[in-house]
């Protein structure tokens, strides 16, 4: 059964839940995966992925289906993702980026190894990426997503998605290269 | 595509950084899924708040209009009280402009009935009092 489908059967009122677990099913890992790319917290990835699957069940019979339900779908995870990011942001002020910081400045405790070192400069590069700059890039580089669905997901033009995603692979890899 | 241009040291990170960000307990998914169905259900059993109508909603506008009826109403009253009042004022003003012969006048002739009025108001108290007793 296709989306299309299930979304039909859902809006219809005929076995609602069933329509709705396995859209549940299907899609539940790459939005998962995707939020977590962006928090890197297993906790709060849960948190923000329980969040898009409640708003997704309350707001679906609204849904015109006038694009892909995955477009859609990325679409919630990433409003909810970047209001998550926000808030965080507003009650721990700097409190991550100073432990980046000090695990940049020692990273010999991390088993001494320049592997790890590459890492943690990765992991703070991605961390300083502005968040949509970061959404389009996980979404280009590990879901292989064109840049038209990109940029319907991210609210921007095609040209804005592809220059988000060439701006981050610049910064990473100049941070990488200064290893 | 782009990866091409990226470098391998990078690439290698980004690989590093999926493995690590794909890790998630065993089981998690299935959890996820009952957790969330779980929640669903609990809030859709919920007993949902109903919305308030006011029962006044539809004659909203008619109650202005009485309640600025019954302002101007108060205040005219008002207004017309506070014009009686001074008028009074303006009468005694006037009384204490009179010749004296002429309040003389006046209180003689209206003696009487005031000595009736008086006379009537002691035997009726005195009729209060011996009914008292007995």
């Amino acid at each position: 059964m296709t989306d299309q489908a299930l979304i039909t059967q859902f809006q219809n009122g005929d076995s609602k839940e069933g329509a709705f677990t396995q859209l549940l099913k299907r899609h539940k890992e790459p939005v998962f995966f995707q939020i977590k790319k962006m928090v890197l917290e297993h906790a709060d990835a849960d948190d923000i992925a329980q969040a898009v699957w409640i708003k997704v069940w309350n707001k679906l019979d609204g849904f015109k289906q006038e694009s892909a339900f995955s477009t859609w779908l990325f679409r919630v995870a990433y409003n909810e993702t970047l209001n998550f990011i926000a808030q965080k942001k507003r009650i721990q002020g700097q409190t991550k980026q100073n432990q980046l910081e000090q695990e940049m400045e020692h990273p010999s405790t991390q088993n001494g190894l320049n592997e790890t070192a590459i890492q943690i400069k990765l992991e703070r590069a991605i961390a300083e990426l502005p968040e949509k700059q970061r959404f389009v890039f996980m979404l280009r580089y590990y879901e292989a997503y064109d840049y038209e669905k990109i940029a319907s997901i991210t609210g921007t033009t095609v040209g804005g998605a592809k220059a988000n995603y060439h701006q981050a692979v610049k910064k990473m890899t100049e941070l990488i290269q200064n290893t | 595509m782009e990866k091409e241009s990226m470098s391998k040291e990078l690439e290698k990170a980004l690989e590093r950084f999926k493995a690590k960000s794909d890790e998630v307990p065993q089981g998690y998914f299935d959890q996820f899924e009952l957790e969330l169905m779980h929640k669903i259900q609990s809030e859709n059993h919920a007993p949902k708040q109903a919305n308030i109508i006011s029962l006044f909603a539809k004659q909203k506008k008619y109650l202005v209009a009485a309640s600025l009826l019954f302002a101007v109403a108060t205040g005219y009253l008002f207004y017309n009280q506070l014009n009686e009042h001074t008028i009074s004022t303006n009468e005694m003003v006037q009384i204490e402009s009179l010749p004296d012969e002429v309040i003389e006048a006046y209180v003689d002739n209206n003696e009487l009935v005031a000595e009736v009025e008086w006379n009537s108001a002691i035997e009726s108290a005195g009729a209060n009092i011996s009914l008292k007793n007995n």
